[in-house]
Order: C-alpha cells, then sequence, then structure tokens
C-alpha cells in the first residue's frame, strides 16, 4: 500500500528564551493515521502542536502540509489549509452558546454562510454528542464539556488533520469508551489525526502509532505497546 | 427571508418616528429645536461607530475625529473646486476610508490602551497638517483659518436636516446588519477569544480593518453633513477631542456593546446640551461627572442596568428568536 505523506515534520527547532521546547524534531504523518504525541511534562508536545498549526513559527526547520511549507503562515490560513486543533485548556467563545461556538467556526474555517454553518453545527453537535447543550453559553458549561466543545469546534472547520491536545484527560473510567467512539467517529470521516494523551486506555484504543518525546527531543517511536515497554520512555516518565 | 413579527413591529415605530421627524421643519418648528434634533442624529451615527470600535472589536478608537475632519475638509476642497456637495460628501468617506486602511497597518500593532493611545495622536497630527497646509484658495497670512464651504446656496437647513436623519437611521441600519452577519459573529469570536479565533479561520486583522472602515466611512459623512449645517470648517472644530468625548459620553451612558445603547445615550447628551447650553464652560464637567456616576452606579450604562431587571428580561424572551 503506497502511503501519501499528509505532514512532514522537519528538523523543527521552537525556543522559549534559553530553552528548546522542541529540538530539532521530525516526524512524518501518513494520510488516514491515528498518531499518538507522548511525553513528560514540559516535554514539548503542546508546543509543537502550536508550531504545526502556526500560533508558533519555526526558528528552524519546516513544517510541509500536503506537499507545501506552510511555517510561518498565521493560523487562521492554516486553518483553511486543512489543519485543525484543540486547546489543552479549553477556548471557548464564552458569550455564544455551544451550537454558536461550532457554527462560528464552520463559516470561517469552511467559508461557508450563516445558514450553512448553522446547519453543519447541528451535524457536528451530534458527532461529538452535544445536542443536549446546544443552546448553553460556554461560559456555563462544565470543564469536561469544554473539552468536547474543543473538539467540535476544531472538527467544524472541515480538517483533513486535527490536532487533539489532550481532550480524555479528567475523563472517568464510564465515560472513557464514549469518548472511544467519538474518537472512531472522527476516523471514519477520513480525518487524520495528532493526539497527545496521557490517559493509557485511550492511547491504546486510539492510534496507530506512538512518538514519545522528552525534553522537546524524539526519544522513541513504535506501537502504543513497543513504546510502553522502551526502557528511555520508562525512565523519562518515572524521571 | 422569514419575517420576524417582532422586528416588523419596531420597524413601523421606527418609520413613524422618523417620518414625524422628518416633516417637524415643514411645520414650522422653532429652530433651536430642530438644531438639537439635527444632532442628535448627527451625535447617533458618531456613537454608533465608535461602538462598533469599542464596543464589538475591542478597539478603543480614540481617532474618530480625523474622519470628521477629513469628510469636512474633503468636502470643501471639492466644492472649492465646483463639484457639486453630493460627491464631495461620498469624496470624504473614501478618503477617509483610505486613510484608515493607511494606517491600520501601524495602529493595529498596538493593543488595548496602546491602541487608545497610538489613535490619539492621529486626528492632532492632521490638525496640525491642516493648520500648515491650504489645499485650495489663496495663501492668506495667519494660516489656519478655516474654510467656507461653497456651494451651499441653494441647499436649505431643512434639507441638511434630513440628511442628518438619513445618516443617523444608516448608522442603526448598519449596526444592525453587521451584527446580525456572518461578521458580527466573528467579532464575537475575536472579542471572547482571540487565539481560538484565529485558529477557528477567522483572520483578525482583516475583520477589524473592515470594521475599522465602516466606521470611518459613515463617521466621515456625518462629519460633512454637520459642516454643511456650520457652513464652515477649522482645524481646531474639525478634528477636535470634543467630538470624541462626545461619542465616547453617549455610548458609555447608554451602555458600551449594546445596540440600543448609543440611542438611550445619545438622547441624553443631547438633552444635557440643551439644558448647558448656557453654561458652556462648564458643560463638559458636569458630563464628566456624569460619565463618572454611571461608570459607578451602572458600569454597563443604563441600557447594561436595565437588562438585568426583570421587565426586559421578560421583554427579551418575547422577541428573541431569529439568531443562530
Ligand atoms: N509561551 C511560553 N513561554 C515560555 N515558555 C514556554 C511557553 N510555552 C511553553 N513553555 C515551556 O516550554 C516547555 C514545553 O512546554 P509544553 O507546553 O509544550 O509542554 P507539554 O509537553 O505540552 O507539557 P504538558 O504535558 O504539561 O502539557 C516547558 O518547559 C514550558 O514551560
Ligand atoms: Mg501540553
Amino acid at each position: 500500500m503506497a502511503e501519501t505523506t499528509i505532514l512532514s515534520i522537519v528538523d523543527v527547532t521552537k525556543r522559549f528564551g534559553g530553552l528548546f521546547a522542541v529540538n530539532d524534531l521530525s516526524l512524518d504523518i501518513h494520510e488516514g493515521e491515528a498518531v499518538g504525541l507522548m511525553g513528560p511534562n514540559g516535554a514539548g508536545k503542546t508546543t509543537l502542536i502550536s508550531v504545526i498549526s502556526g500560533q508558533y513559527k519555526p526558528e528552524i526547520g519546516a513544517v510541509i502540509f500536503q506537499g507545501h511549507d506552510i511555517s510561518g503562515l498565521p493560523p487562521h490560513r492554516i486553518c483553511r489549509l486543512g489543519i485543525a486543533r484543540t486547546y489543552q485548556i479549553p477556548h471557548p467563545f464564552i458569550n455564544l452558546t455551544t451550537r454558536q461556538n461550532i457554527a462560528v467556526a464552520a463559516m470561517y474555517g469552511k467559508g461557508i454562510g450563516k445558514t450553512a454553518a448553522a446547519a453543519e453545527a447541528d451535524k457536528i453537535l451530534d458527532i461529538v454528542e452535544l445536542t443536549d447543550k446546544k443552546d448553553v453559553r460556554a461560559k456555563d458549561l462544565e470543564a469536561l464539556t469544554l473539552k468536547r466543545l474543543e473538539l467540535a469546534r476544531a472538527l467544524a472547520t472541515d480538517p483533513k488533520l486535527l490536532l487533539i491536545d489532550e481532550v480524555a484527560a479528567g475523563l472517568t473510567e464510564v465515560e472513557i469508551p464514549n469518548f472511544l467512539n467519538i474518537l472512531k467517529r472522527i476516523r471514519s470521516m477520513n480525518i487524520t489525526y495528532i493526539m497527545i494523551e496521557h490517559v493509557l486506555k485511550v492511547m491504546l484504543e486510539a492510534v496507530d502509532r506512538v512518538t514519545v518525546i522528552d525534553y522537546g527531543i524524539k526519544i522513541a517511536e513504535g506501537t502504543p505497546q513497543e513504546v510502553m515497554e522502551d526502557e528511555k520512555v520508562i525512565k523519562a516518565y518515572l524521571g | 427571508m422569514k419575517v420576524n413579527p417582532h422586528r416588523f413591529k419596531e420597524f413601523i415605530v421606527i418609520a413613524v418616528v422618523v417620518a414625524v421627524l422628518a416633516v417637524l421643519p415643514v411645520l414650522g418648528l422653532p429652530r433651536t429645536w430642530l438644531l438639537y434634533i439635527f444632532l442628535f442624529f448627527i451625535y447617533l451615527a458618531l456613537a454608533n461607530m465608535w461602538n462598533l470600535l469599542s464596543g464589538y472589536c475591542g478597539l478603543i478608537s480614540l481617532c474618530q475625529p480625523a474622519f470628521i475632519g477629513l469628510g469636512g475638509y474633503t468636502l470643501v476642497i471639492f466644492t472649492w473646486n465646483g463639484l457639486p456637495l453630493y460627491m464631495g460628501i461620498l469624496g470624504g468617506a473614501i478618503v477617509a476610508a483610505i486613510f484608515t486602511m493607511l494606517i491600520s497597518s501601524a495602529v493595529f500593532r498596538l493593543r488595548g490602551i496602546y491602541f487608545a493611545i497610538g489613535t490619539l495622536v492621529v486626528p492632532e497630527a492632521l490638525r496640525v497638517v491642516f493648520f500648515i497646509w491650504r489645499p485650495v484658495g489663496e495663501q492668506i497670512h495667519g494660516k489656519g483659518a478655516g474654510y467656507m464651504i461653497k456651494g451651499l446656496n441653494d441647499v436649505s437647513m431643512t434639507h441638511i436636516y434630513w440628511l442628518a436623519i438619513f445618516i443617523g437611521i444608516v448608522s442603526i441600519v448598519i449596526m444592525r446588519l453587521t451584527l446580525s452577519s456572518k461578521m458580527g459573529m466573528g467579532l464575537a469570536a475575536i472579542r471572547d477569544n482571540d487565539s481560538a479565533a484565529s485558529s477557528s479561520g477567522i483572520n483578525i486583522f482583516k475583520l477589524k480593518l473592515f470594521a475599522f472602515v465602516i466606521s470611518a466611512f459613515i463617521t466621515a459623512i456625518a462629519g460633512s453633513i454637520f459642516y454643511m449645517f456650520q457652513g464652515y470648517i477649522a482645524p481646531e472644530s474639525g478634528f477636535s477631542m470634543k467630538w470624541t468625548m462626545t461619542m465616547i459620553l453617549a455610548t458609555v451612558i447608554g451602555g458600551i456593546s449594546t445596540e440600543e445603547g448609543p440611542i438611550i445615550g445619545t438622547v441624553i447628551i443631547v438633552f444635557l446640551h440643551f439644558l448647558l447650553a448656557r453654561y458652556a464652560g462648564i458643560s463638559l464637567i458636569i458630563q464628566g461627572i456624569l460619565l463618572i456616576i454611571i461608570m459607578l452606579l451602572a458600569p454597563q450604562g443604563i441600557m447594561g442596568f436595565a437588562r438585568k431587571t426583570k421587565i426586559y428580561q421578560s421583554l427579551l424572551r418575547l422577541t428573541a428568536g431569529d439568531s443562530i
């Protein structure tokens, strides 16, 4: 099977002052893949996502999406090219309702009008199972619902590549299967995703392979099982 | 398109009020009364356009007098060259819009209070330019003397009064259309969370610039109409901070970030001007004190206060319903 590369991260470095948050990192993602990103706190996972989605510009290296160098493009351009992200700490539009939050992302992310966006929002509400909360303002939503809203807003922009930053964190044992179902739905929509996750059960079930980083450097790669048994990974996590 | 019955009622009420106000001069109402109604609609347009920027885009603009002055001076340049008044008004609006695009890349780099300060110097700079530069007519000593606006001979006061009503109503319609459109949703998203907005595909710069251009365009027209009424413009008045004071007072007293706020606030401001007409010297002080009292008692202005009351809430429930 010939695999097409949807995203290439090529020797990317992003520093904050003297700190190398992402350090000469390279990673290829194939179309249709689900890739996990792991690493201890402060490893640089969120920073990598922010570099891909345009919040940060890589100081060295390049991000190639579907053959085009997108490094340095503004976030809204990258979104319209087909990369959407969620935020680890939810970033809702607090004065808008759940449905409006999703609709506005559809309007601008897909470049459609208000009526079409409202219909699109209803579809997404269904996918992430938020229909019962559709008219609640985001400022009145509880933390876990806000995480799902992050996912919904990202999906509304009709991405080819979705970057998910710890959406499952805080879910209880009972809620996890439900979240895995949502991820399955996303995969069946032909969306490639990169997912940062600490919840092992989710990692084991929802990704094809895992990349582990520490101090901004890739320290291991492989299937979830392989990676969990890797000595370097165990050491990084135990400190 | 579905017609909302409440919107329709609202439309009828506004249409009747406007019609009554429009025929007043024909009925021979005293000129001072007409003056206050004229001022109401000019100030209303200015306050609405300031509210669009400050209340809905987070752009605390202090450069609105730049657009007023540019509108007035463009009108002068056009009419002195024998061009029709209406072309002058439109020309002023276009000049103000282009000027906005020119300064936007500089001032949009500034955020919050820095944006306010950055824009504050703009009308001041233009005031100096028009003090030194005489774009038309002969150089006269004692530079900075203002200009008469030509071509006003066959324009009646009633005519200018109608123009003011027109621009006031247009400003209300523009607010309504902008805020209920895709653009209004985009602006609401930017206000709530700009990083999420841009990663959802919203071009923040473009949307804010668009609002800034609309604001400049309408503000310039309102300014031109005001100076048609005055018949004379000078740099000190055209680019004066007093304009900014008036629009801020009207918007904040009425309720910033609300559509009705500037309307209510402008009524109050014009009424104050009427009460304080004989005390021009202390008028601004009294308005300032009023502003402080309002901000202490009802920081969201009269509309913000009213929205919390039960009656308004139930009214809102009755009229809500056609948005997403
Ligand atoms: N805006 C910033 N300014 C300065 N330093 C930053 C900034 N953002 C992140 N860092 C630092 O960069 C490093 C990587 O942070 P990042 O948020 O990418 O880690 P992470 O792997 O997502 O961690 P976590 O699991 O806690 O979410 C950390 O040391 C962090 O303190
Ligand atoms: Mg993180």
